[in-house]
């Protein structure tokens, strides 16, 4: 009987187009759009050699020093600027007009900067200069008070700039935060999966559709038929994400890290909480389909919001400030358990999402259960 | 005029819904603008950026301390737990963009020309990366360089040093270009978001008013009556044309009491102008879209992924200078394209000349051959469907 009621709530379940639409198409267009806004964001972060200039005057002539410093810090692969010499103010300021440099240096008593705005690039231009002041103020001031220094090696000890950081990384993996769009989209269609638990639950109540009411004439036993077509709503939501998952992974190249069984146990868990939350709801409001559909869409979008998926930082101020709001998000559990899978070395942040997951499934399960057994239906 | 009452009461009947829209638009709208615009600083004078740096040092002696003061002149710091996680937390969402450890024993070494080293946690091969290390290694190169030159230095003595070294600054001038008010403002971004809620809105209310009247029975019905079959589509046109008048009105007000600054600017008739026609647009497409439909069902399926995808790919949320180019050649086949070309270029406007005006004239006009084709082929398609019924 269970083979029975589970092949044809299948089939009853996987004719619903539009949920099929919402639980596995949605999400894919979605991850498309997410991957065509998004994928050069990163590239944008990225250090890339600054448009420069200096101004090539009689000034910039006589002063060896930072010709040679100025030429240094312009080749190689490693470069800061990509140096640009004008033989006048007028032309580096045509450049700066036009956007070809972001700045230029002028030599002379001091060297100046002249810049269009204000921004990371010209910060960097200028400390670079500032650099060069002070190591200059540095070996004058050293000379004056200690002659003998300059023959100590003092102009060789200045010209050898040494770098007193090492780059160590945090963990195994780069923080490419355009990724939590991703997690956070799958978790949303977890919990899109809700619809299909919903569904479920309305077709076992009679007084609700017709079709619980042919179903509650059958000498099955309630929970044998529920499981059996919960079974099959899960065993639909499952494979979606598995799709959607193939898709992220071998379609847009999103990363999950190195540990693929404990990602895919995370979509199982996340399918089976969207189950659950739907029966649950379901099961709870007893008004009109129309109250129910409002509250899972509701539920599902703000948690996504709240996961970071229409605002990224969204996530991360939840996390700081209002931490419980994060751990009883459910679709934040989920963004953040593939989160800690890709990002973390050690399991610990994980288990702490999957635990509070399973604990979200035991009450949604248990909540369902005392609302629809032994509901008896003399009349309907 | 009975067919226009008909479809005023249908967007009446489902006005909850689509002032829902309206809502969540604009509180997403209103954050993101600001979160974006916040970002962006008018100044006049030069600043130098700040980068986000969290510093944890495992020793406190004179000459880190005046590291730290010195290192505060081009960073904010931002205080963290000392937890692997915490970090690595900060990092990930740009909290920080620079972990600094200065270990224990630091100090001596470099003093005693050693080659010890700080470790440090970053965004691999960032900007802020390159900007942070000029400045930290700049300290501790001139440290080292005096404690060598001048072994007699007390630590205190050296900090003072360093300070009076490093004090002062590189003058910089700023060749300023006039700026329009309206650069980077609230009100582009808000205009920006506008086709979101514009699309979303118009395609929700004109195609479900679309579908109800294209009922075969209804539209049967309709046509029994006495009423010219021009009439009965001009009632349509002019219903559906008032329902995006007063959608576009209600959002562009919105923007009035939020950014009431630009809105006295000479820009803002041109971005005025420019949304005009973006709804004359979507409420054509709409118009068409209710013609093709016929499930209510399906509609906001089609209705989130036509608002949706243009948005995504034509810079309505992300700004399109961060789009790779193949994304912004097939967005430019979506009129959400040129309606946010069009907004960026007039945000920047200061002068109003021909020259200045002609490529917002010429993207408002893609705008409007889009609106006209949306709106001849809705026409034959209604027509031909008429035919057939």
């Amino acid at each position: 009987m269970f083979t029975h009621i589970f092949i044809y709530r299948f089939k009853c379940l996987i004719r619903d187009r539009q949920l099929v639409f919402w639980t596995l198409l949605f999400p894919i267009l979605l991850g498309t759009f997410f991957y065509m806004a998004f994928s050069n964001l990163n590239n944008e972060e990225t250090f890339k050699p600054i448009d420069a200039a200096v101004v090539n005057d009689s000034a910039y002539q006589q002063d060896s020093q930072l010709r040679m410093v100025m030429q240094s810090v312009s080749k190689g692969k490693d470069r800061l600027f990509n140096l640009k010499t004008a033989s006048n103010q007028a032309e580096a300021d045509n450049w700066l007009k036009q956007d070809k440099i972001d700045g230029y240096y002028t030599s002379g008593e001091e060297i100046k900067l002249t810049v269009k705005e204000t921004g990371i690039s010209q910060s960097i231009m200028k400390s670079f200069v500032d650099q060069y002041r002070t190591s200059s103020s540095a070996v004058t001031n050293i000379a004056k008070k200690n002659p003998k220094a300059l023959q100590n090696g003092l102009l060789k000890d200045v010209g050898e700039q040494r770098s007193y950081t090492k780059e160590v990384s945090g963990g195994s993996a780069e923080p490419n935060n355009v990724l939590n769009y991703f997690y956070s989209l799958i978790a949303m269609a977890c919990l899109y999966g809700s619809f299909w638990g919903m569904k479920e639950v309305t077709d076992i109540q009679a007084d609700i559709t017709d079709r619980a009411a042919r179903v509650n004439m059958a000498p099955v036993h309630k929970l044998e038929a529920f499981l059996a077509g919960s079974c099959a709503a899960l065993i639909i939501l499952f494979v979606e994400i598995m799709i959607l998952l193939a898709y992220l992974q071998f379609g847009l190249n999103i990363s999950f890290g190195q540990r693929t069984g404990y990602v895919l146990l995370t979509a199982l868990i996340g399918s089976v909480l969207g189950i659950s939350f739907g029966a649950f709801i379901g099961a709870v409001i007893k008004a009109g389909e129309g109250l129910k559909i409002a509250c899972l869409i509701v539920v599902t979008n703000l948690g996504s919001f709240l996961a970071g998926m229409m605002y990224m930082n969204m996530k991360y101020l939840i996390a700081t400030y209002v931490p419980p709001l994060a751990w009883l998000n459910p679709v934040n559990l989920l963004t953040d358990a593939f989160y800690a899978l890709y990002y973390y070395d050690s399991l610990h942040r994980y288990a702490l999402n999957m635990g509070m997951m399973v604990l979200f499934i035991i009450f949604f399960c248990a909540g369902t259960y005392l609302i629809v057994r032994r509901r008896k239906y003399a009349s309907i | 005029m009975p067919v226009f009452k008909l479809c005023m009461k249908i967007i009446r009947k489902n006005w909850l819904s689509i002032s829902l829209y309206i809502v969540i638009f604009l509180a997403i709208a209103i954050t993101i603008s600001m979160s974006t615009m916040s970002e962006q600083k008018k100044s006049s004078s030069f600043s130098q950026e700040k980068a986000k740096i969290a510093l944890i040092s495992e020793e406190k002696t004179p000459l880190t301390e005046g590291f730290r003061q010195e290192l505060a002149k081009s960073s904010d710091f931002v205080k963290l737990p000392d937890r692997t996680e915490a970090l690595q937390d900060a990092l990930f969402f740009r909290n920080v963009t620079y972990i600094l450890r200065i270990p224990k024993g630091f100090t001596e070494d470099v003093l005693s020309g050693g080659s010890m080293q700080m470790e440090k946690t970053v965004v691999p091969n960032s900007t802020e990366n390159a900007y942070v290390d000029i400045n930290v290694n700049q300290y501790w190169n001139l440290a080292r360089i005096y404690a060598k030159h001048e072994p007699g230095a007390s630590q205190q003595q050296l900090v003072k040093q360093l300070k009076t070294n490093l004090s002062g600054s590189t003058p910089v001038t700023i060749r300023a270009h006039e700026r329009a008010i309206t650069s980077n403002s609230f009100s582009m971004y808000y205009f920006n978001f506008l086709a979101y809620a514009l699309s979303a809105v118009l395609i929700m209310g004109i195609s479900t008013v679309m579908i109800v009247v294209n009922k075969r029975d209804l539209s049967r019905r309709n046509f029994c009556s006495p009423l010219k079959a021009s009439s009965i589509n001009a009632q349509l046109i002019l219903a559906n044309l008032l329902f995006a008048t007063a959608s576009w009105v209600i959002l562009v007000v919105f923007c009035f009491f939020l950014d009431s600054k630009s809105f006295a600017t000479q820009n803002m008739t041109f971005f005025l102008i420019n949304s005009a026609i973006f709804t004359a647009c979507v409420a054509s497409l709409s118009y068409l879209i209710g013609n093709l439909m016929k499930n209510l069902n399906a509609m906001s399926a089609v209705c989130n992924v036509l608002t949706l995808g243009p948005c995504f790919i034509s810079g309505v949320f992300v700004p399109q200078e961060f789009l790779n180019d193949t994304v912004l050649k097939i967005a430019s086949f979506t009129p959400t394209y040129w309606y946010v070309q069009a907004n960026a270029r007039i945000a920047k406007l200061t002068q109003f000349g021909w020259s200045d005006l002609s490529s917002i004239i010429y993207s408002m006009a893609i705008l409007l051959v889009f609106a006209v084709a949306f709106a001849a082929l809705s026409l034959v398609i209604g027509k031909r469907r008429r035919l057939t019924n």
